[in-house]
């Protein structure tokens, strides 16, 4: 793939600062949306991000409903203004294979046994986007599922990994993803060690490829930290650890 | 009171290794117990369970619910229970065993849009709950203020045997009906009593982690802090909230059946 500037400078940084290993800037707020049973607002770097969860709740159309556990429905939009040219706000190709690839990258963690014939509405509104949108999504996803108590095996975070400049660096941002020569976005449970999505566009060597994974799973293990922290903010304020009395 | 280890978990969070019975709201996989919920994780003699700090109302047997009437076939009610399954009342629970669809008219005993107090009486994965009024207490709600709570701040509420609950009902001279699925009528004939009794239930409702809830909803309804109705349990401890939370189904069903409706 062709590159038309350098994306790593001699320091080696990259064009927003970072060094390869480096995270952009990771803010979230748990339970924005009121009318929401569970909601984030996800800040990665300048993804602006807002996921809000409904449900369990009744199934309409009746007929989609499975007798044996609940549905998970997902839906990825981008709001007109959060790209540079305005956005079609109908749905496009992308984001419906982005929702198809957020709501398999969710349910591994969900148990969705427990809640027979009901369904489980997500929707991850992008308010602002500069690349990795799906990662910062699913982990805003993950966290408001988390706060509208639905029962999970783990939480899901998710990460970026990508070749520029034929290396391999963590968390591509958009300027990186159209530029650079791969770009990786990987979904995992970190208390499980599972990867619940796994996408690749560019072209990696194996040797590459398993370097991007391991260090999308690290980027993956940091984002855990931040949805940790977040749900724990809201829920137990400061207080990390519950004081033993008796 | 046996030991019983506490700590705050999110989903995924191992709570503890070992060979324990998983409760309510954790699985086990492999040695370990992990939570599913974000809440308060405790471990005792009977086995491990994570005391849910959110998530919406989901059915369970013998559960007291308010629920309000939306549909009737020619041999049942169909009833919203805040749940993401709506509630059947079998004609026979109201008229009796000889109920007959040509002559009871249904509509009469209770109208689509009336309130119940009613218990569920069955319920499980294949079947939508089923309820019962026929018990003390339980029936048509006449009148009252509906306020809608989460179903996790219910037992917070009641507080332990009763304490917050009665609290609010002495101080704003209301009767106060609460249904496990975070359905509450606040009933009585003053009005200024029931706008009060509602802001002291949001205040519980928004507050309900935080520590020393009883004296602050107190200082709102400028009741005196009166050791001897507190008793020695919960004292400004600073995690009383827990032993509140911790106010079991039963105990709150007791409360509700006993002295609520």
């Amino acid at each position: 793939m062709s590159q038309a500037k350098n994306l790593i400078n001699g320091s080696g940084r990259r064009t927003d600062g970072r060094t390869a290993d480096e995270l952009r800037q990771i803010k979230i707020t748990v339970g924005v949306v009121k009318n929401a049973d569970g909601s984030a607002f996800i800040e990665f770097g300048r993804n602006k991000i807002v996921a809000a969860v409904y449900g369990p709740r009744e199934v309409h159309p009746k007929h989609m409903a499975l007798p044996d556990r609940c549905i998970l429905r997902c839906r990825y939009h981008m709001s007109p203004f959060s790209t540079d040219t305005r956005k079609n706000p109908a749905p496009s190709r992308r984001e419906v294979e982005i929702s198809k690839v957020m709501r398999e990258s969710l349910e591994p963690a969900l148990i969705l046994e427990d809640y027979p014939r009901a369904a489980i509405d997500l929707f991850v509104e992008v308010l602002q986007a500069d690349g990795g949108s799906r990662c910062a999504g699913i982990t805003a996803a993950s966290v408001a599922l988390a706060d509208a108590g639905i029962n999970m095996r783990d939480i899901v975070s998710a990460c970026a990994a990508g070749k520029i400049d034929n290396k391999i660096v963590l968390d591509i941002n958009d300027t990186e993803d159209k530029e650079g020569g791969a770009d990786m976005p990987v979904a995992y449970m970190p208390h499980l060690e599972q990867v619940t999505l796994l996408q690749l566009d560019g072209i990696l060597t194996p040797e590459q490829f398993n370097e991007c994974l391991d260090k999308a799973i690290g980027g993956c293990n940091m984002v855990y930290e931040i949805q940790r922290q977040a749900l724990m903010q809201k829920y137990f304020g400061n207080e990390t650890e519950l004081k033993e009395e008796q | 009171m046996q030991e019983i280890k506490r700590k705050y978990v999110v989903p995924g969070d191992k709570v503890i290794e070992g060979n324990f019975r998983p409760l309510m709201n954790v699985i086990k996989a492999g040695n370990s117990i992990i939570a599913t919920r974000i809440g308060i994780a405790e471990t005792g003699r009977d086995g491990v369970k994570v005391i849910p700090l959110s998530g919406v109302y989901i059915p369970r047997v013998s559960d007291i619910v308010i629920g309000k009437i939306i549909d009737h076939s020619s041999l049942s009610w169909e009833v919203d229970v805040n749940s993401c399954f709506s509630a059947h009342l079998p004609a026979q629970d109201v008229f009796g065993r000889d109920f007959s669809p040509a002559r009871d008219d249904m509509g009469k005993q209770l109208a689509i849009g009336d309130l119940i107090a009613a218990r569920i009486i069955a319920f499980d994965r294949t079947r939508d709950p089923m309820l019962t009024i026929q018990d003390k207490d339980l029936g048509k709600i006449p009148h009252g203020e509906l306020l809608k709570i989460s179903a996790t701040r219910v037992p917070r509420l009641i507080g332990k045997r009763g304490s917050m609950i009665q609290t609010i009902e002495q101080a704003t001279q209301t009767r106060i009906l609460i249904g496990q699925n975070g359905i509450v009528v606040a009933m009585g004939r003053n009005l200024d009593g029931i706008k009060l009794a509602t802001r002291a239930i949001r205040m519980v409702e928004e507050e309900a982690h935080t520590a020393n809830l009883t004296q602050r909803v107190k200082a709102l309804l400028n009741v005196p802090d009166s050791p001897q109705t507190e008793g020695s349990t919960i004292i400004q401890r600073p995690n009383n909230q827990k032993d509140e939370i911790q106010s079991t189904i039963e105990e709150v069903e007791e409360e509700i059946e006993g002295e609520k409706i």
